[in-house]
């Protein structure tokens, strides 16, 4: 009896643990699967969708917001949110257009200053958030309020494009720098002529330079102990406050490198464009938890995170399916990834512990 | 697959029964490629898709590609013109024989349709210039649009009053209207332009409306207004009905929606005439000008679909009420003699 007892009590736990096997590797490489099938299907069903070519317009459509995602990452490493980054983006994208089209500055005077006003607006937000105390998601919202009323002020309301009318009646003399254009429209030859264009460029070098930081240096892993638990990163000697405020000042910078191959791309300071990068970079980053089972954020889950969802619009767009449609699994599969996240991690903790 | 071969049916269906109902062609007729249209694949590249003429635009595209019979593919970038560009390079890769762009922005689009063009697709553009020779442009004619109004305006009016004008400069379409302004005052003296305003802040004919209220006060010799753009036109109304003043100031604008329809037919309305460019038409010119291409024709440069005028006595004779019943009874509106040739099948109606 006690024999049989014990004999029970042994294959439950012998089922149970491949249970928590089969959990473990669910958690780890579901959302990569997810992504080969994804592939696969798409291209089994969607014609044209294996190809080089198809797959660098996948990379360039992520391009801007993968970078804008990788931003959004750091605040999310130190604990906090960044609300901000698509109207500094479309900020930087104005200013870019303004200081080449009625300034007449150069691409390098350009492409400075709109770096040190995306460094300068993560500053605010960071004392914002770390002197007066204003909760993260509040003031990096107020801030993007104030930015997306700012960006219209210089042209009252309009789009600056070479020979646009000035609000004093005159005509805007300067032009985009060819040097700047490049920036956003460079095609590099990579197996094929004319293949891989700059902006995909600029999403790796600063992925990987992300990642770098985060994984393999003191102060990346700094800023997670400061996201993870505050005091106790403040009681080993921390500077708690000045780690967070560096993240949002990356971030504002990233943003603002988004706005300017944005304003590279179009050769234009659109006010209508880039409504959708805040939602798509924060939405890229958030899947970025679920790659391999991190449950943090972190710079190579982003990236598949916006490969992702790249990938998946692509290939709908392919198969027709009207915009509204992928809206939605887009927001399907944000909520997937954040059960697989939240949900499987807490119960493998709870299991594993 | 399922959802090419559904469309591909459907297209079928729609030539068989043209064909049925005594079409003019049949998939037989057509010239090559249009002998078997089923392979061939076009794509609508839109900036603009909300909002009522704009999906008007995109059912007279439909109906045009499925009488042809041909495999039509949407790309909705909705104002993201960086997108827009990049679905130009999706409908690339694709492989679609001949691409419209829908809209969008000369310095974001002049590149992406040189590629296609590269590519050997043909592409025509409705309402945006892609400075490409190779690319012929699909207009609704807006200088024409604002001349038809004003002529009207002097039939019922004379050549002497003085006008109330709603413009906002920048906007092409609303500069072109206001050329044909320009033009109509030089040629008439006695025609004299009180009052400049406008504005597009949303809701745009609520903001006007506030405007126009200052400027009726302000100028009471007004007697006629040119408001080329509906929702202006909606907001000097509101105004003057709101002044008491629906009896003695005529309102001429630009563009028809059903809305605007029964604002003109309210007794005694003030809003006594509008010119407008069916957008369904232009959505079907647009994918005849293609296939034109196709073919291995040149369906011209410039391809102008003309306006047609709508005035208030008209809707109320012919007991109009939407824009449905407008199709219906004003035939020069439900279809354009452009970009057509003799094989050419056309949407049942």
């Amino acid at each position: 009896m006690t024999v049989e007892a014990d004999k029970t009590t042994a294959s439950t736990r012998a089922t149970g643990q491949g249970g928590r096997v089969a959990l473990d590797l669910a958690i780890r490489y579901g959302f990569l699967l997810l992504l080969a099938g994804l592939v696969l299907f798409f291209s089994v069903f969607a014609e044209g969708f294996a190809g080089p070519r198809s797959a660098v317009f996948i990379f360039q459509s992520v391009a801007i917001t993968g970078i804008l995602a990788l931003g959004v990452t750091f605040t999310l490493v130190v604990g906090g949110f960044d609300l901000s980054i698509g109207s500094v983006a479309t900020s930087s994208m104005m200013l870019a257009a303004y200081m080449m089209v009625v300034l007449e500055q150069g691409a390098g005077a350009t492409i400075l200053a709109c770096l040190v006003m995306g460094a300068l607006i993560g500053v605010v937000n960071g004392i914002l958030i770390v002197r007066f105390k204003v909760p993260d998601l509040l003031a990096t919202l107020g801030m993007m309020f104030l930015l997306v009323g700012l960006q219209r002020i210089p042209t009252e309301g309009r789009s600056i494009s070479v020979g646009m009318t000035l609000p004093d009646g005159e005509t805007a003399a300067g032009a985009f720098s060819p040097a700047f254009l490049t920036m956003g429209r460079h095609r590099f030859d990579l197996f094929l002529d004319d293949l891989v264009p700059a902006p995909v460029v600029f999403l790796i070098v600063i992925g990987v330079l992300v990642w770098c930081f985060l994984e393999l240096t003191r102060h990346g892993r700094l800023m997670y102990a400061v996201g993870s638990n505050a005091r106790a990163a403040a009681l080993t000697g921390t500077n708690v406050n000045g780690y967070k405020v560096l993240a949002y000042a990356i971030s504002g910078v990233l943003a603002s490198v988004g706005g300017l191959l944005l304003a590279a791309r179009l050769g234009r300071g659109d006010i209508a464009s880039g409504t959708n990068l805040l939602l798509d970079a924060v939405a890229a980053a958030l899947i970025g938890f679920a790659v391999l089972g991190a449950a943090k954020p972190n710079a190579f889950g982003t990236a598949m995170g916006a490969l992702f969802v790249g990938i998946l619009l692509q290939g709908l767009t392919m198969m027709n399916a009207p915009y509204y449609t992928q809206d939605f699994i887009k927001g399907a599969v944000l909520v997937v990834a954040l059960v697989f996240t939240f949900a499987l991690s807490a119960r493998r903790a709870r299991g594993g512990g | 697959m399922t959802r090419t071969t559904r469309r591909t049916a459907l297209g079928l269906i729609a030539a068989a029964f043209t064909a049925a109902t005594g079409g003019i062609a049949t998939a037989q007729d057509m010239p090559p490629p249009f002998d078997d249209p089923g392979e061939v694949r076009i794509a609508l590249v839109r900036y603009l898709s909300t909002g009522d003429f704009f999906q008007a635009y995109l059912s007279g595209v439909e109906r045009q590609a499925e009488a042809l019979g041909v495999d039509l593919r949407i790309f909705d970038s909705r104002q993201d013109a960086a997108l827009q560009a990049d679905m130009v390079d999706q409908a690339i890769a694709l492989g679609v024989d001949g691409i419209i762009i829908q809209h969008g922005l000369t310095e974001s689009m002049r590149e992406a349709a040189q590629r296609a063009v590269d590519a050997g697709i043909k592409v025509v553009a409705f309402d945006v210039n892609v400075e490409n020779a190779a690319i012929p442009q699909i207009e609704q004619s807006d200088y024409l649009l604002g001349e038809l109004a004003l002529e009207q305006a002097i039939r019922d009016n004379g050549t002497e009053w003085d006008a109330g004008y709603v413009y906002v400069p920048g906007i092409a379409p609303l500069d072109r209207r206001h050329a044909a302004w320009e033009d109509i005052k030089a040629a008439n003296p006695g025609i004299r332009e009180v009052a400049q305003m406008g504005t597009l802040d949303n809701p745009i004919a609520n903001s006007n409306a506030n405007q126009a209220r200052s400027v009726l006060q302000a100028n009471p010799t007004i007697s006629v207004f040119f408001a080329p753009y509906n929702e202006f036109a909606k907001g000097v109304k509101i105004a003057v009905d709101e002044a008491g003043l629906t009896p003695d100031i005529s309102i001429y604008s630009a563009d028809v929606s059903t809305a605007d329809i029964a604002a003109m037919r309210e007794p005694d309305s003030a809003w006594k005439a509008t010119v407008a460019t069916n957008p369904a038409v232009v959505g079907e010119v647009s994918v005849r000008a293609l296939a034109i291409m196709l073919a291995g024709g040149d369906p011209g440069a410039q391809v102008v679909v003309p306006p047609t005028l709508i005035t208030q006595a008209m809707l109320n004779d012919m007991d109009i009420t939407n824009m449905e019943t407008l199709s219906e009874r004003l035939p020069q509106f439900a279809h354009a003699d452009v970009a057509m040739t003799d094989w050419m099948p056309l949407p049942p109606r």
